[in-house]
């Protein structure tokens, strides 16, 4: 690095320094310049190197006489572009014959100013045009590289590696993204110096393992570094060697890194690292990868996403979501009567079917689409209550999914108050199903709103119980009014025959003095262990797959 | 005090020399007279006189760039002369075109005396 651009104005104006052993060259530059420049004069060659020395970070230009006493120009000219911190200061020889014109340029010299010297508005001209280029140079070398690793920044990155595109357009390249997982937790961990040092030894290191594939590399944000190079089927070797190797910074550091192998050129640049960062994304919340590779089941699991997200304002005016219904039997008598149901979505897409919950519900969770959503269900589910309490004499409660991201909407309690009063029915009639995993994440906020539910009269069943890893000591706090039981954890019991936990689980509710539901019930067994160890409500293939509305009704008459 | 008129008539090309100064003419009769101090006249006519003729080279190509910068036509033609000779270290008697220079720069020096 050489000086930042930034550093050559000295009270606005730039410094020049005129090494010339004759007094009146000297004399007549500092007279031409002085208006615009501050002038440094240096007699021979020795001492106009002590002032490059102390003066290196300030001087904009140097204009240098080539013949002088003690170091001649052509030596020192050598000297500094040879050497690194004042190879960027632009010089400009000062030279009677066209001979040494040449051999100046050939040593680094940016111009020459012959003798006699030229008009003033001439040599100002020169001057002006090669501090210029200096500067510009100095700026684009400032930006394209990053501080801490002195690799490419993002824009340049991908200019470098479109032109390397250009002049190699058969060779297979990698576009990869590696990343460092959990950055900000090491950043509040071990502070600021400590991760530049991390960030700069990690450049460093994939400088030393890229470097036989003729790789461009760039810092592209904090924790993030792009790598465009030559294919290769090493990455994960590499990987191993960079982690090894950082581990001397901060131990215990885990990388992650996604690959786009073989790229298609025929794509953007910036769209092979969107397809880099589709397969590095894969690998968010997952502990066990640390190499992700992207290929088109990747692409087409985003594109379906893409759609169901284009598509979910049509579906919704359409009507295309559509709510069904699974019974909830009491199986505490001899006979399991009817107790209840559950609301659960179902999409009735036009071109791709029937969409399972599992492929849309995560997905508008994360963007929030789930709002909306769960408003319609919420409404269907409403209008249905209503609808069957005109014509059928079985009343039963049906409950409906309150997703983890609507705990946290203040206005929660008030929205499904309206729903409940636009369709004229009781709040008892809507039970709220909250999955334990809510409660876990952010407990007493969570706990308040739930609580203030409860207050208002809904029945709080507490989903998914099982897999959301409640302390027990929490568990008696929990403002519940049932506890259902998760579907995977019945189905391991039996799978593995451990009806122990099963019993503790079920004893669980019991101590809360709150029924147990078990879902995912499939089986006459399950059935048959179920009610023998004091479940009260099951609901499950075993009796009934979810159902829409109309095919719903036959447990009603 | 020298005059531009006095320098003009001893063969400057004050014109060009007043052109490359932005006119300013105090600065030009102060310059001139700096020629006097210049060591490199002594070096040349030394060199010369000990057949150093790398070091005599040295001393007139500063010279010619001097004496060029004051546009001081009769100092500067022989020192142009003498530069290309010495340039090719040539063989041969430098005393006319010495005398010649060292003549010229009396005559400038009598002109800033008087």
């Amino acid at each position: 690095m050489t000086n930042t651009v930034a550093s050559l104005f000295k009270n606005g104006k730039r410094t020049i320094l005129v090494a010339d052993d004759e007094f009146i060259n000297r004399a007549i530059l500092s007279e031409m310049l002085q208006d615009e420049y501050d002038i440094i004069t240096a007699e021979n060659g020795e001492e106009a190197y002590d002032i490059i020395q102390s003066h290196s970070k300030t001087l904009s230009l140097i204009l240098l006489d080539l013949i002088m006493p003690k170091m001649g120009g052509l030596e020192l000219l050598s000297v500094i572009k040879n050497r690194n911190e004042y190879s960027g200061i632009p010089v400009i020889v000062l030279t009677t014959d066209q001979e040494s014109e040449v051999v100046s340029l050939n040593t680094g010299a940016s111009d020459f100013i012959p003798k006699p010297y030229p008009r003033q508005s001439v040599v100002k001209a020169r001057i002006h045009r090669a501090i210029e280029l200096s500067e510009d140079r100095q700026i684009i070398s400032d930006t394209q590289n990053d501080v801490i690793t002195g690799l490419y920044t993002g824009e340049y990155f991908y200019e470098y590696a479109e032109a390397y595109d250009k002049y190699h357009p058969d060779t297979d390249m990698d576009a990869v993204i590696l990343g460092i997982s959990n950055y900000n937790v090491l950043l509040e961990r071990y502070g600021k110096e400590k991760c530049i040092q991390l960030l700069s030894m990690l450049a460093n290191e994939l400088r030393k393992q890229y470097l036989n594939e003729i790789a461009i590399l760039c810092h592209k944000e904090m924790d993030l570094f792009f790598i465009y190079c030559h294919h290769t089927a090493d990455h994960d070797e590499k990987l191993q060697e960079i982690s090894h190797s950082i581990d001397c910074v901060i131990s215990g550091v885990k990388l992650k890194m996604g690959i786009y192998k073989q790229v298609d050129k025929n794509l953007e640049l910036r769209n092979r690292f969107v397809r880099a960062r589709m397969a590095y994304n894969k690998l968010q919340d997952n502990y066990v990868n640390e190499v992700s590779v992207f290929d088109d089941e990747i692409l087409k699991k985003i594109l379906f996403e893409e759609q169901l997200c284009a598509d979910f304002k049509t579906a919704i005016s359409e009507e295309q979501f559509v709510v069904y219904f699974q019974p909830k039997f009491d199986i505490t008598g001899n006979e399991p009567v009817i107790a209840g149901a559950e609301a659960l979505v179902r999409w009735c897409h036009p071109e791709l079917e029937m969409i399972s919950p599992g492929l849309f519900i995560p997905l508008f969770e994360s963007n929030g689409l789930i709002y909306e959503l769960d408003d319609y269900v919420w409404h269907k589910t409403a209008a249905a209550i209503k609808d069957w309490r005109g014509r059928f004499d079985k009343k039963i409660p049906v409950s409906v999914n309150i997703s983890r991201a609507e705990m946290y909407d203040p206005n929660l309690a008030n929205r499904l108050i309206n729903i409940v009063e636009e369709n004229g029915i009781e709040i008892s009639d809507l039970h709220l199903e909250i999955t334990e995993s809510a409660y876990v994440s952010d407990s007493s906020m969570i706990i308040d709103r739930v609580n203030n539910l409860r207050s208002k009269g809904f029945f709080i069943e507490m989903d998914d119980f099982g897999s959301g890893y409640s302390s027990l000591n929490m568990i008696g706090e929990l403002p519940i009014d049932a506890l259902k039981l998760d579907m995977l954890f019945i189905r391991s019991a039996f799978k593995n025959q451990n009806m122990k936990m099963l019993d503790i689980v079920i004893d669980i509710a019991d101590c809360l003095e709150v029924p147990a539901i078990a879902e995912g019930v499939e089986t006459e067994e399950q059935y048959l262990k179920l009610k023998e160890s004091g479940c009260e409500l099951i609901q499950g293939y075993y009796f009934s797959k979810p159902l829409p509305g109309d095919e719903f009704e036959g447990f009603l008459r | 005090m020298a005059t531009i008129e006095e320098l003009k008539a001893y063969g400057a090309n004050t014109e060009a020399a007043l052109s490359r100064l932005m006119g300013n003419e105090t600065f030009y009769l102060a310059l001139v007279p700096r020629i006097f101090e210049d060591k490199n006249f002594e070096v040349l006519s030394s060199a010369i006189a000990e057949g150093d003729l790398d070091k005599a080279f040295d001393a007139a190509h500063s010279l010619k760039g001097v004496l060029g910068n004051l546009e001081l036509t009769p100092i500067l033609q022989p020192m142009i002369e003498i530069t290309e000779l010495l340039r090719h270290r040539e063989n041969v008697d430098y005393s006319p075109y010495l005398e010649e220079i060292f003549r010229q720069k009396e005559a400038l020096e009598k002109i800033f005396e008087g």
